[in-house]
């Protein structure tokens, strides 16, 4: 009984393991969203076998729980392929993938939402395919995007909180750790909760003035 | 393929009661988070401010806390009240209050997007405020929002995967006994992948008959 009391390393703890999962939701979303842009030149480009792979890949991606994604290359793969693997990496690559999967869907149909006639225009002007990419389609896309892209990331966040049923230290591993030691679940989890909601709505307010700026260009009529 | 059925196949009922268990707690979570979400989004369309301000509260933080947190806190912390419930019941409920969350800005954007002018042909005709919500409003708003509602489902078929860490042994929970059983997690667990999306497409083809059969009278040439 003597060590079920609060202590004040419990706080250290808790920035500790806030702290891993953050660093871990910036790594994972800047992989990830890497990937999904190599995803979206290679189904821009048309390219023949690599299209159907990237397609049949987020698919599969999407329609199954990140957690038996998570089990998959932790216990999986280091069976399978005979490689070692660490939680962490365990973790970056599976939430990396899942990203880039999400990340892919929103950017293919930002591009998607360029008009045609825009296209077909700068075709005329005889612009190369990659010109029209980056001169006309991506500043576009780009507006379209952000709003998507934000809730996505919002929603990557409380995903990364599953990496601690593999053993990362995150912020519910240690919440798990204070619940386990402490036996008062209410304010253990309530704190860990807290925790998670003030850094999605810094996250949420951080996403609207980037949309804003990247929206500035863009005057909505109104319907 | 074959040795690996072979090796399966003692496991499969297993698997199966796994399969049925996740079956039974996501549609009970569907039923339930269908019903809050149409409750919430009600009052998050109401008149009043306080109800207003509470719904909108509810679904701020069910979307913003991560649903494991959620779920550790009703498990561990139900018992504290007094509440004792087993691990299904609870995951069931978890599941519905978070997804109810989700359901809810969907009705929401559904209700606020119905025509003005039907609201007030249906107070003109003297249809009493709860006749006009139930009779007229909800059923428009309900046939506008399946298509956006199956994706929330689909997300909480694959979020119940997430109930297998409080001891319930639905399908993720019984495939990581059978992977620790057998010595081979990756066939376990890719089967697993193939199943769950199996899943998510049957829901998928169901939601999309249930919108042809809702908006059946929309239909052009119908």
């Amino acid at each position: 009984m003597r060590y079920s009391d609060f202590t004040p390393y419990d706080l250290i703890l808790l920035l500790n393991g806030l702290g891993v999962s953050l660093g871990l939701f910036l790594a994972t979303t800047i992989i990830g969203v890497f990937l999904a842009v190599m995803f979206t030149l290679v189904s821009y480009y048309r390219i023949p076998v690599l299209t159907q792979v990237v397609v049949a890949l987020t698919e599969m991606l999407k329609n199954s729980p990140v957690l038996v994604q998570l089990f998959l290359v932790f216990f999986g793969a280091p069976a399978f392929f005979h490689v070692n693997m660490t939680p962490v990496a365990a973790a970056t690559l599976t939430i990396s993938l899942n990203t880039a999967a999400f990340a892919y869907v929103i950017m293919r149909s930002a591009i998607a939402s360029v008009d045609v006639e825009q296209i077909a225009a700068a075709e005329v002007f005889g612009h190369s395919r990659w010109q029209i990419l980056t001169l006309i389609i991506s500043p576009q896309a780009a507006a379209f995007a952000i709003g998507p892209l934000v809730g996505l990331m919002i929603n990557q966040l409380q995903v990364t909180s599953l990496i601690s049923v593999i053993g990362v230290m995150d912020l519910t591993k240690i919440g798990n750790i204070l619940n386990l030691r402490t036996l008062q679940p209410f304010i253990v989890w309530t704190a860990i909760g807290a925790l998670y909601y003030v850094t999605a709505k810094i996250l949420a307010s951080v996403g609207g003035r980037v949309e804003k700026n990247l929206r500035r260009s863009v005057v909505w009529g109104g319907i | 393929m074959n040795r690996l059925w072979r090796m399966l196949e003692p496991y499969s009922g297993f698997i199966l009661d796994g399969f049925l268990l996740t079956l039974l707690a996501c549609i009970c979570a569907i039923i339930g988070a269908v019903c809050i979400g149409a409750a919430i989004a009600s009052l998050r369309t109401s008149q009043n401010r306080v109800a207003r301000g509470v719904a909108f509260a509810y679904a701020d933080i069910f979307r913003n806390v991560p649903f494991i947190v959620q779920l550790f806190f009703f498990f561990y912390g139900l018992p504290e009240l007094g509440i004792y419930i087993g691990a299904f019941e609870t995951g069931v409920i978890a599941l519905s209050f978070s997804g109810g969350a989700f359901v809810s800005d969907v009705i929401r954007s559904g209700i606020l997007s119905i025509d003005q002018g039907i609201i007030e042909a249906a107070k003109v005709s003297g249809l009493s405020r709860y006749k006009i919500f139930t009779k007229i409003v909800l059923p428009i708003a309900m046939r506008t929002s399946v298509r956006p509602i199956g994706s929330v489902l689909i997300n909480l078929i694959l979020t119940s995967s997430i109930l297998s860490t409080i001891t319930l042994n639905e399908l993720t929970g019984s495939a990581k006994i059978v992977a620790s059983t057998t010595f081979r997690p990756f066939e376990v667990y890719a089967m697993l992948l193939v199943l769950y999306a199996s899943l998510t497409y049957a829901l998928s083809a169901a939601i999309s008959a249930v919108h042809r059969r809702l908006n059946r009278s929309m239909e052009i040439g119908a």
